[in-house]
């Protein structure tokens, strides 16, 4: 499972979020929270933070933004809450009719796997 | 010697007058008488001269009595001095016969003593020539003596010091061979752990990424964390034991990077405050070595801190390099510790002589300094304790990370001209991956202008056809290709295996289709995705279903 050159970033996940490693219990955030940025990088800012305010100028959800920063969901919530503390994004929920039944889902996957 | 005046000696007035008055009388009864007799008519002439005369002549009788006399008392005197001159000359002969008689006697006194002090002193010399000799002899024989008991120990001393010189240096022979051993073993032992533990960090970090619960994430950050410092302690043992650096990094390490890197390794990172907006990098030969230098000196100052103090670091550019101060407000180093410290992160102190148990931090830093160019100094802080100022060199920069910290694979990097690698960071960052299922396509023919083809996650087979199909990006595309598809399949079906993850996770199960026909089971045999970047582009954490569509 591990070899050279896999973990190639010396940044262990805890010192991303000076080592919590919940979301508390009111987080806004799930996987499919949009989420969009209020305001612009500042300088000094962690720079998963900036990462983050660059890339939800559109609308960005959650698992995504984990997936482009190749961070744990997890952590990625945690850095989010942070920024919504501060008020520096904010969470918009999808509506709930906006998902898609798990069978169509599936069909689509198929679908999509046939291309 | 002149005899006091007697009182006879001078005439007295009363005598004097005694001699006049008769006289006087006598002489007026004359005058008086004659005056008488005399015719009236020649009284008064004769009167008058008769007077005259008569006073004169009392005056001469007075005169001649009164010289009489003082000649009788100066005779008189003269015998007297006379007398006194004689008297004298003659005691002036008893004085010199009297002090010639005590000169001799004195003379007489001297000579008996001084033959009586020399015939003392010869003795006296006799003697002490004598005890002399006598002293100088037995000296002489208690010299021989222990010159003799001398040589003798000294012949004994220098045969038993060769043997004991021998001895040693077969001592040391030995002690040189096995400190070699020693060391050699546990660097070699240390290089082992230094693997375990990377290996082990690995593993930890795709557990984490595997894991989505959040108990469970806590538990791996836990251990993560551990092994971490676990890590720092093989490659300190690595570093004074001259074996090779841990770990080497194929590119360069932002400061943030560095900075959390070393954090990452010590036990209260919490307290840690990072002040940094450099955005320099440490060459990645070289960054390891920094990382773990301020890893010590992080250790040490939240060691030797109050538990709630926190320790500040602040990184600044200068024209030199880039110095990264530590402050902390614990205790504060006194002037002999400051200059012990100073020369233990000099490197001067080459052995391991001067290790302690728990004191191996500044003799790594020494031996780190020394190996990259870092300097190390000291100074009381303005916080209250001690700060530390680390001057990493020029020559070990490389400027802006080339790489925004959120890691890409480094790996199959596709062509990137004319990009200067100075606005790199700022381009990565600015210009988001397009994300699947907001507008995919709209974005991509939006980014497809700038002309750059830029490798994105989970777009590393497209990229890659692309540049072997020398494709420009900026083509518009009407239907995407087919590559594409599969790529967003793959992408699509790790979007909900992590919803279906957390959101419907008993739902798994009755998804027979997909779990026979595709995935793995989760744990079994997770992809490996440094192997498997160039054709599996999801997410770890998701199933690997792309591969297996045709």
């Amino acid at each position: 499972m591990s070899r050279p050159g896999r973990d190639d970033a010396p940044d262990r996940l805890y010192t991303l979020t000076g080592g919590r490693s919940r979301s508390g219990p009111d987080s806004p955030f799930d996987l499919v929270t949009l989420v969009v940025a209020e305001c612009e990088p500042t300088p000094g800012m962690q720079s998963e933070h900036v990462a983050i305010l660059r890339m939800t100028q559109a609308p960005t959800a959650v698992v995504e933004i984990a997936a482009e920063l190749r961070l744990p969901v997890s952590i990625t919530r945690i850095l989010l809450s942070d920024l919504h503390a501060a008020g520096r994004v904010s969470a918009r929920h999808p509506r709930k009719a906006a998902v898609p039944d798990p069978d169509i889902l599936e069909q689509v996957l198929v679908g999509l796997r046939n291309l | 010697m002149t005899a006091p005046a007697r009182p006879g000696d001078r005439p007295a007035l009363r005598t004097l007058a005694a001699v006049t008055l008769p006289c006087a009388v006598v002489s007026a009864l004359v005058v008086g008488g004659a005056v008488a007799a005399a015719p009236s008519s020649v009284r008064a002439p004769l009167g008058l001269g008769a007077s005259a005369a008569a006073i004169l002549l009392c005056a001469a009788v007075t005169v001649a009595v009164h010289a009489v006399r003082t000649a009788r008392l100066t005779r008189r005197r003269l015998e007297a001095a006379e007398a006194g001159a004689g008297h004298l000359a003659q005691e002036r002969a008893r004085l010199v016969e009297q002090s010639r008689q005590e000169q001799e006697r004195l003379r007489e006194d001297a000579g008996r003593e001084r033959a009586r002090l020399m015939a003392e002193l010869g003795r006296e010399q006799a003697r002490l020539t004598e005890e002399f000799e006598r002293e100088r002899a037995r000296l002489a024989e208690e010299f021989d003596r222990d010159r003799a008991i001398l040589a003798d120990q000294r012949a004994q001393e220098t045969a038993r010091l060769t043997e004991e010189a021998a001895r040693l240096r077969a001592q040391l022979d030995r002690a040189t061979r096995e400190r070699a051993a020693a060391v050699s073993a546990t660097a070699n032992a240390a290089g082992r752990m230094q693997a375990l533990a990377t290996g082990m960090l690995a593993d930890l970090r795709a557990m984490e990424e595997r894991h989505s619960d959040e108990e469970v994430l806590a538990d791996l950050l836990h251990l993560d964390h551990r092994t971490a410092q676990a890590g720092r302690l093989a490659d300190s043992v690595a570093v004074l034991t001259g074996a090779r650096s841990g770990r080497r990094w194929a590119r360069p390490i932002g400061m943030e990077s560095i900075l959390r890197g070393a954090m990452g390794r010590i036990a209260g990172y919490q307290r840690v405050r990072v002040h940094s907006a450099s955005d320099t990098a440490v060459a990645g030969h070289a960054a390891e070595g920094v990382m773990h230098a301020l890893a010590e000196l992080l250790d040490n100052a939240a060691n030797f801190s109050p538990p709630t103090a926190e320790v500040h670091v602040y990184v600044e550019e200068v024209p030199s390099g880039v110095i990264v101060s530590v402050e902390d407000s614990g205790l504060v180093m006194g002037e002999v510790q400051l200059r012990r410290a100073q020369q233990a992160v000099s490197g001067d102190v080459a052995g391991l002589g001067g290790l302690t148990g728990t004191r191996l931090g500044l003799a790594v830093v020494g031996r780190l300094s020394v190996k990259y160019g870092l300097k190390v100094s000291f100074r009381p802080s303005a916080r209250g304790g001690t700060g530390v100022l680390m001057l990493i060199p020029q020559d070990i920069l490389t400027g802006p990370a080339p790489v925004a910290s959120p890691p890409r694979p480094a790996p199959a990097d596709p062509p990137r001209p004319a990009e200067p690698p100075a606005t790199a960071h700022a381009t990565a960052v600015e210009d988001p991956a397009p994300l699947p299922g907001h507008g995919t396509a709209d974005r991509e023919t939006a980014e497809a202008p700038a002309g750059l083809p830029k490798r994105r996650r989970g777009r590393t087979l497209a990229a890659a056809e692309r540049a072997r199909a020398g494709a420009r990006p900026a083509e518009p595309r009407a239907t995407p290709p087919a590559d594409d598809a599969k790529v967003r399949a793959a992408r699509f079906s790790s979007f909900r295996q992590a919803v279906r993850a957390t959101g419907s996770g008993p739902n798994d199960p009755q998804d027979p289709a997909t779990d026979a026909g595709a995935a793995p089971p989760a744990g079994g045999a997770a992809p490996a995705p440094a192997e498997t970047a160039l054709d599996h582009p999801s997410h770890s954490h998701a199933h690997p279903e792309g591969d297996t569509t045709p």
